[in-house]
Parts: C-alpha cells; sequence; structure tokens
C-alpha cells in the first residue's frame, strides 16, 4: 500500500496522505479507498481525492473525529480489492483540425513532429482518469506520450472554447465550459462532458479509461449537430 | 401569488443557502453563505426562510413587490428603508421583521465597516435547488440562478406567511476581530522556522482583489525554501496558500476544488465568516 496515513486538515477536515509521487498505482490506490470511504456511509460533507491524496470535509469535529476512527479501522488492503466497480471505458471522438486545435502547431514545432505524429501519439494511449478538479466536470487523464509532454502555456488563455482538449506535462485534460486556462490545445470533443441534467453529472470520474478517437471536421459537425444526452453519450461512446 | 421584483442590485447579489455538498470530488465548489452568522441570526425572525437568502456586497439591493405581500428580514450593519406606496418613507432596523406589500420598495444602502448583507425571505424566493443547493456560484454558473441578479428579476412567493407580527433578534455583533488563531497547512513543512516566524509576527493586509473565491493578502513575502509548486489536491474555505509571489490567499466559499500552491495553515471555520466581513484595507496578523 501507499497510504502513509491520516492527519486533522484544519478543525473539520481530514486529509489521507499516499506520499509525493503521482502514478496510475497510487491513483488506483487513491480512487479505491475513495470508494471504500464512500461506502462507509460517514456524514462527511465533501470527499475530493487527487493524485496522492483525499481530503475530507465535515460539519463538526464530533463527525471528523468518528470518521477518522472509521476509516483507520477499515482501512485495510483485503478492503482495497474489489473496489473498481463502475469503470466505464471511453472510445471519444475527437477533431485535430486546425480550427478547434490553437496549439497543436506549437506543440508540433517544439517536439519536432507532424500533424499526424501527435494525432497518433494522442490517440495511441488510453487514459487514466486519475481525478476531477479545477473546475465542474474537469477530468485530469494521463499519461501522455513522453514526447508530448508540453509545460503548460507561459501566458495562460483569457478564454479557451468549451469542449477542448488540452495538453499540458504529463497529462491530458478536456475543458468542460469556456473557461481561462494554461493548457495547450490540440483539439476538440463534439459534445458536453459536464451535465446538470444527468444523474451523473460529469461524464468521466475518477477510475475511467478514455481513448481519443481522431474524427474529420465533417463527423465533428454531424455528432455536435446532434446534442447528444449523456445517456446517448454512454450507449454510443463506452463499455 | 406574491411577487416582487429586483429594481436595484446594488454589488454582487447573488442567491445562496448554507453550501452545496457531495459535488466537491465533480470539481463543484461548496459556496453558500459568506458570514453565516447573519442568516443564522435571520433564522430566528423569518423561520420559514427555506434556506433562500440573498446576499449582497458592499451595496445593497432595492427590491419592488409587485403583487400581494411579503414578509422579509435584513441582516448585516447597513441602513435600511422603505418607500411606501403614498410616497412616505420608514427606516427599520436590521434583524426586525419588515411587512412589505403591492408597491413598496425596499432600499439597502451600503455595508458599513464590513462587507456583507442578506435578505432572508418568509416562506423564501420559491426556488428549484441545483444539486441540491440553492447556492450560486458564479464563476462556475452553478446554482438555482447561476448568476448575480439582474435588474427586472422576479420571484414568486407562493404561500401566504404565517404571521405578520413584528419580530425582532439580537443584532449579531460583526466585532473586528484581527488576529486568527491557524492549524498548521500541510505543507507547513514548505516553509523555515524564520519564514513562519515572520508569517506570525508581522501583518498582513487585505487587499481590494479580494472576493467569494479568496482574500488575497499582501505583506512581508513568504517564501518557502522547497516550492511553490505541488501536486494539486483537495482544498477546503479557509486553506491559506502561498504562490511562487509569497503573498499569501485565504480560500473562501467559492473554491476551486484542489490547488497546486502549498498551505501554510488553515483557518478556523468559525472564523471564515469573521474574516469574510472585514474589508479591503483591514490589517490582520496570524496565530499558528
Amino acid at each position: 500500500m501507499f497510504f502513509k496515513g491520516i492527519n486533522h486538515y484544519g478543525d473539520l477536515g481530514l486529509i489521507l496522505d499516499f506520499g509525493s509521487d503521482s502514478s496510475q498505482q497510487i491513483s488506483q490506490e487513491v480512487n479505491a479507498v475513495y470508494a471504500l470511504i464512500q461506502d462507509l456511509d460517514m456524514p462527511q460533507l465533501n470527499i475530493i481525492p487527487s493524485f496522492n491524496k483525499i481530503v475530507l470535509a465535515f460539519q463538526n469535529s464530533k463527525d471528523r473525529n468518528q470518521a477518522q476512527d472509521a476509516i483507520e479501522h477499515n482501512l485495510t488492503k483485503a478492503n482495497l480489492t474489489n473496489s473498481q466497480k463502475d469503470r466505464k471505458l471511453w472510445n471519444i471522438p475527437a477533431c485535430y483540425e486546425d480550427s478547434y486545435a490553437l496549439d497543436r502547431e506549437l506543440i508540433q514545432a517544439t517536439h519536432g513532429l507532424s500533424k499526424e505524429e501527435v494525432i497518433s501519439k494522442h490517440t495511441c494511449t488510453s487514459y487514466y482518469a486519475y481525478y476531477i478538479g479545477f473546475m465542474p466536470g474537469f477530468p485530469y487523464l494521463g499519461d501522455i506520450d513522453p514526447s508530448l509532454i508540453t509545460p503548460r502555456l507561459a501566458t495562460p488563455r483569457i478564454q479557451i472554447p468549451a469542449r477542448s482538449i488540452g495538453i499540458a506535462k504529463e497529462h491530458t485534460c478536456v475543458y468542460p465550459k469556456v473557461s481561462p486556462g494554461g493548457w495547450n490545445i490540440i483539439g476538440q470533443v463534439p459534445f458536453d462532458i459536464f451535465s446538470l441534467e444527468h444523474s451523473r453529472t460529469s461524464l468521466f470520474l475518477p477510475g475511467d479509461t478514455v481513448q481519443f478517437q481522431s474524427i474529420s471536421e465533417k463527423e465533428f459537425l454531424q455528432i455536435q449537430s446532434k446534442h447528444l444526452a449523456f445517456d446517448e453519450i454512454i450507449k454510443e461512446f463506452s463499455k | 401569488m406574491n411577487r416582487f421584483q429586483i429594481t436595484r442590485t446594488g454589488t454582487y447579489l447573488t442567491v445562496q443557502d448554507w453550501g452545496r455538498f457531495h459535488y466537491q470530488h465533480l470539481g463543484v465548489s461548496p459556496s453558500g453563505i459568506m458570514d453565516q452568522r447573519i442568516p443564522e441570526a435571520l433564522a430566528k425572525v423569518i423561520p420559514h426562510h427555506q434556506n433562500q437568502f440573498l446576499e449582497f456586497a458592499y451595496v445593497g439591493p432595492s427590491l419592488k413587490v409587485e403583487q400581494g405581500a411579503i414578509k422579509v428580514s435584513v441582516g448585516g450593519q447597513c441602513n435600511i428603508f422603505v418607500q411606501k406606496n403614498n410616497n412616505t418613507q420608514i427606516e427599520h432596523a436590521p434583524y426586525t421583521s419588515i411587512n412589505l406589500f403591492e408597491g413598496d420598495e425596499l432600499t439597502i444602502h451600503n455595508t458599513i465597516d464590513s462587507v456583507y448583507g442578506y435578505i432572508a425571505f418568509e416562506n423564501g424566493l420559491g426556488l428549484e435547488p441545483c444539486l441540491q443547493s440553492f447556492a450560486t456560484d458564479t464563476k462556475a454558473q452553478i446554482g438555482s440562478i447561476n448568476r448575480p441578479l439582474q435588474i427586472g428579476d422576479q420571484f414568486e412567493v407562493s404561500k401566504d406567511v404565517s404571521s405578520w407580527d413584528l419580530q425582532s433578534n439580537e443584532e449579531v455583533n460583526i466585532s473586528k476581530q484581527t488576529n486568527f488563531k491557524v492549524y498548521p497547512g500541510p505543507q507547513m513543512n514548505y516553509f523555515s522556522d524564520e519564514v513562519l516566524q515572520t508569517f506570525v509576527s508581522s501583518p498582513f493586509t487585505i487587499t481590494t482583489q479580494s472576493d467569494r473565491m479568496g482574500l488575497r493578502l499582501e505583506g512581508e513575502p513568504l517564501k518557502s525554501h522547497i516550492s511553490h509548486d505541488i501536486l494539486s489536491e483537495g482544498i477546503l474555505p479557509g486553506c491559506i496558500q502561498v504562490p511562487s509571489n509569497g503573498q499569501p490567499i485565504i480560500l473562501m466559499r467559492d473554491i476551486p476544488c484542489t490547488g497546486g500552491y502549498p498551505k501554510i495553515a488553515i483557518m478556523a471555520s468559525e472564523d471564515i465568516s469573521k474574516i469574510a466581513q472585514l474589508p479591503p484595507g483591514t490589517k490582520i496578523t496570524f496565530d499558528l
């Protein structure tokens, strides 16, 4: 186990520590512990997993202290084995053509790659969804092909178009909504990935696997024009 | 049916409740009331508030009853006037119930030596929750009304109020507490003993670049000898994070859900309401 221990986080919080590194193995354990805590059915207000931490928020310190005992008591290796339930495998259409790929040429120039090479390197890997954060429904996916690893833009964009696919450091993402941000934009998906109408709310959930599939601008516009609801997207693009 | 309309927005007029919980793992901020003490006091005057409060910052709104009658109470350090239909003007005290009838217009002036004020409505504002909460997060555009309110916004309050008797409650004392005891942050070890000494011995000024997301402070820079860039991790209201310029930011209710700056300390949860009311320019100090 990577788990190092539980500490207080202010007067109403807890933080579970899984070390200072980041990897898919660590994240799998984080997300397994996250699922286990959810099943404990404690009165927490929020559980926030990230690369190597889980933060919990409570209403009062009594709830917090009881939860700490319950987690310490239940967190054993055996309890973490069958917690990868309900994980989805996504095959997400993505258009990498110029009008949607604001920084693709910058990536090509940085790494001496052709357009086709960037696309094939981004679409050949199936990414692990580490966690959702930064803004509603924003997935941290990774890890990308080492030859695509690029720092954030020196000057963040004031407005990134909704549904844009970005890369920064060893991660890739999709912006659910128009937002400021510093990720390098290399494409766009043809539907919303955050919905207040569906109980899932966020299309991608921690522990999901996401692979992108390159489509033409014509196909992109066709799918976009259907305004697919979450149920249709799930049916057509996930397993 | 009782109906009123916003006739002046004041500044940053939003619908808030006690917060939107159970969604932060999907990137959704808790949001909610900045100074919880005030709606708690208003709840004693307006018991059927339905957890639907209006919050304003610095300058209060005006609202006019278009049809029927409503019962409200205003909390905060502000002057409150009602322009009656017959052109007389009546001043009201905070934390008292105010009966407003067709044609009456309620106007709340600026918050004195403080930042936030609130209005509670008997029977609420007739809103549907969004992700189990009425709170507004304007940055993420999530809420029963997913933006600040605008002139012309109308609210329908369907039921009759239980009693038109006038009630009042003790005022919330928005004391000028400026020294805050804080808990160690998870990255306190990113700062040397010398820097921690600066953190607890020198004052920090609340700057004008402060809002529902965070209070940006200015003071002696707090430089980490390790890094100002950590792997993003979950954050909660009250976290004091320090970006590379060394100027701390106290995260408030509309937090981004994870953050990549080291957290030197964390405020006591009850102090978040208190510090929210300190206007820009106020000097504060910390105790570890």
